[in-house]
């Protein structure tokens, strides 16, 4: 009998992805009980359907008139029939406008959080698993990064480009991607020295295959956590840019900038100011309360609290 | 724990260089110049020339920075090429108030978190958790520049109780320090509640019970302590965050403190002044992480004692 014929693949037991369907199922299960990660999920269900027909409406140039259309002769009124959540200091309709705002947070929130997710995953996982001078490296580009207050950061790349919303994408994606690299390189560190990792490498499995199937879809759970709690975060980060007049310029309808105007016309209408404000809040707050839910999914050692 | 101190602040260092490398020529590169600041639209070629070389811009950029580097460390950054005025005293002046401002909403982040989150899980799932937990809900969730746009509605347009905005007294650093502080306390409250309740359910914790020591002191004594190390591990990352929020909160307040300055400097291409400024702001976070993580050092005997072995 030949040593070198196995009588199970064992490769391609070790392999396979390990059940996805009953790990979902259980993810499920433990959604449907928890009642702050289902509230969140709703919140962030409408934030996204919104966001992309907020999409819609400022990608396409026939629909412009919805958030840009002005008459004075209805400036500043309360929500009627007409214009359900009233209209603003040039008549223009606060729901449509509020929607398109909901678009840019989404775009953003959503493009750049998956921008760093990317960046954060590989260099983290790389990072984590070869170690050494590789490690060293890495670790040293996210210690800069992650020092920084992105305020500042955003400050100054502004100062170095020009106002806009392009500022805020790049000073958000040179800070946060440090954060996910943080967390994937610590987590990859652990799972590099288990023993189905040892037994993988011993049966001959390419060291980029073990990274994609065994290390990565461990990380998941986490960087999942992280997207939603970053996706909140880019969102008031580019409000706040946008209402210190930084940000998004006019009549681009940035929530921020929403604000900074409404907040002119307090004393005559308070809807200009309320309505991009409130949708802010909503946002973060659905995000929020997803991230922990699902932190509470993947991390049962926290789920007691 | 020297060693690690000493290596942690030859890194801040390395930090503070990289980043003024960064600040200096990221402004440099910037479409358009002071000069447009200075000199009138119809002003001749020559004088644009002429006011470039009494500020300096006429050399090349390399040496530029090594001016800017020498002028910082001897404690003489020059004058803001908009108005004039002397940085150092600018920043004097800015400083003091951002500071006022600063340490107000520290202590008011520090002041409500630690109690709040700390009696929140004594009382767990009571109505005072419940109303602890909304109050983090909330303070995660209303962004600062809205909060402070209700705010100043409230407490200063309707009730007339504080001043719209401006920089000044008391009153005035009110609703700016909660503005600055609300989403910090927030964070810091719940990891304090969290921690004290990881704390609470730990063995010793129950020998404490065993032995009949009372409630009051096995919260204030025992699970306290420990619960805290978290709360001061996360205040690398709290000061920074505060420090930034200044931004906002100063420029909505029109507080002219230093993150003000930072943002009037900013727009009007004033070089000498924003970069400066940001590279303070810089060395002020980078300084305030490697407090933290002393401190962390100090109350955590387990990394002191790794520190040690290492």
């Amino acid at each position: 009998m030949s040593a070198t014929e196995p009588v199970v693949d064992v490769v391609a037991v070790l392999d396979r992805a390990p059940a996805a369907e009953g790990r979902l199922r259980d993810a499920l299960a433990l959604l449907r009980a928890n009642k702050v990660a289902l509230l969140g999920l709703f919140l962030t269900a409408i934030f996204v359907l919104t966001g992309l027909a907020g999409a819609v409406i400022l990608l396409t140039p026939g629909l412009h008139h919805l958030w840009e259309a002005q008459d004075l002769a209805i400036a500043l009124q309360p929500p009627s029939g007409d214009h359900l959540l009233g209209t603003d200091q040039y008549g223009r309709d606060l729901l449509w406008r509020g929607i398109g705002g909901v678009g840019i947070a989404f775009l953003i929130g959503v493009g750049v959080t998956f921008l760093v997710l990317l960046i954060g995953l590989t260099l983290g996982s790389i990072a984590g698993y070869f170690g050494r001078k590789t490690d060293m490296a890495i670790t040293g580009l996210i210690d800069l990064a992650w020092g920084f207050p992105l305020l500042l950061v955003a400050v100054v790349i502004a100062g170095m480009i020009g106002k806009g919303l392009k500022d805020v994408i790049i000073a958000v994606s040179v800070i946060l991607w440090a954060g996910f690299a943080r967390i994937v390189r610590a987590q990859v560190k652990t799972l590099a020295e288990r023993e189905f990792v040892e037994a993988a490498r011993m049966l001959g499995v390419p060291e980029w295959r073990i990274l994609l199937r065994h290390m990565v879809p461990n990380v998941m759970g986490s960087v999942l956590v992280m997207a939603s709690y970053y996706v909140a975060y880019t969102v008031i980060t580019e409000a706040g840019f946008s209402f210190i007049n930084l940000g998004a310029q006019p009549p681009t309808p940035s929530l921020g900038a929403m604000v900074a105007e409404g907040r002119n016309y307090w004393s005559v209408s308070v809807w200009p100011a309320i309505v991009p404000g409130t949708a802010i809040a909503l946002i973060v707050l659905g995000l929020n309360s997803l991230g922990d839910g699902l932190r509470d999914i993947f991390d049962p050692r926290l789920r007691r609290w | 724990m020297l060693r690690f101190l000493v290596r942690r602040l030859a890194y801040a260092i390395v930090l503070l260089l990289i980043a003024s490398v960064a600040i200096f020529y990221g402004l440099r590169v910037a479409p358009g110049d002071v000069t447009s600041a200075i000199v009138s639209v119809t002003g001749t070629q020559v004088l644009i020339d002429d006011v470039k070389e009494q500020l300096g811009l006429d050399k090349p950029l390399a040496t530029q920075y090594f001016i800017f580097i020498k002028n910082v460390v001897t404690g003489d950054p020059g004058s803001s090429l908009v108005s004039g005025a002397k940085i150092t005293d600018l920043i004097g002046d800015a400083g003091i108030k951002t500071l006022k401002l600063g340490v107000f909403g520290l202590i008011l982040v520090y002041a409500l978190a630690i109690p709040l989150g700390l009696m929140a899980a004594w009382w767990r799932n009571k109505p005072f958790d419940q109303g602890v937990r909304f109050l983090a809900v909330l303070g995660m969730g209303i962004p600062n520049f809205f909060l402070a746009v209700l705010l100043i509605q409230l407490f200063a347009v309707k009730l007339k109780w504080l001043p719209v905005a401006g920089p000044g007294g008391f009153k005035h650093t009110l609703l700016p320090a909660v503005v600055l502080a609300m989403e910090s306390m927030a964070v810091n409250m719940r990891l304090m509640r969290s921690s004290t309740l990881e704390e609470l359910s730990k063995d010793y914790i129950r020998t404490q019970r065993a032995k009949g020591l009372p409630g009051r002191r096995i919260l204030f004594v025992h699970a306290f302590r420990n619960a805290l190390v978290p709360v001061v591990a996360l205040a690398g990352v709290t000061i920074p965050v505060v420090l930034g929020y200044t931004l906002i909160v100063e420029v909505i307040f029109r507080y002219e403190g230093l993150g003000f300055q930072l943002v009037q400097a900013i727009t009007k291409r004033d070089y000498a002044l924003a970069q400066t400024l940001a590279l303070l702001f810089t060395a002020i976070v980078v300084f305030s992480n490697f407090l933290a993580d002393a401190a962390h050092q100090l109350i955590d005997p387990r990394i002191r004692d790794r520190a040690r072995a290492a």
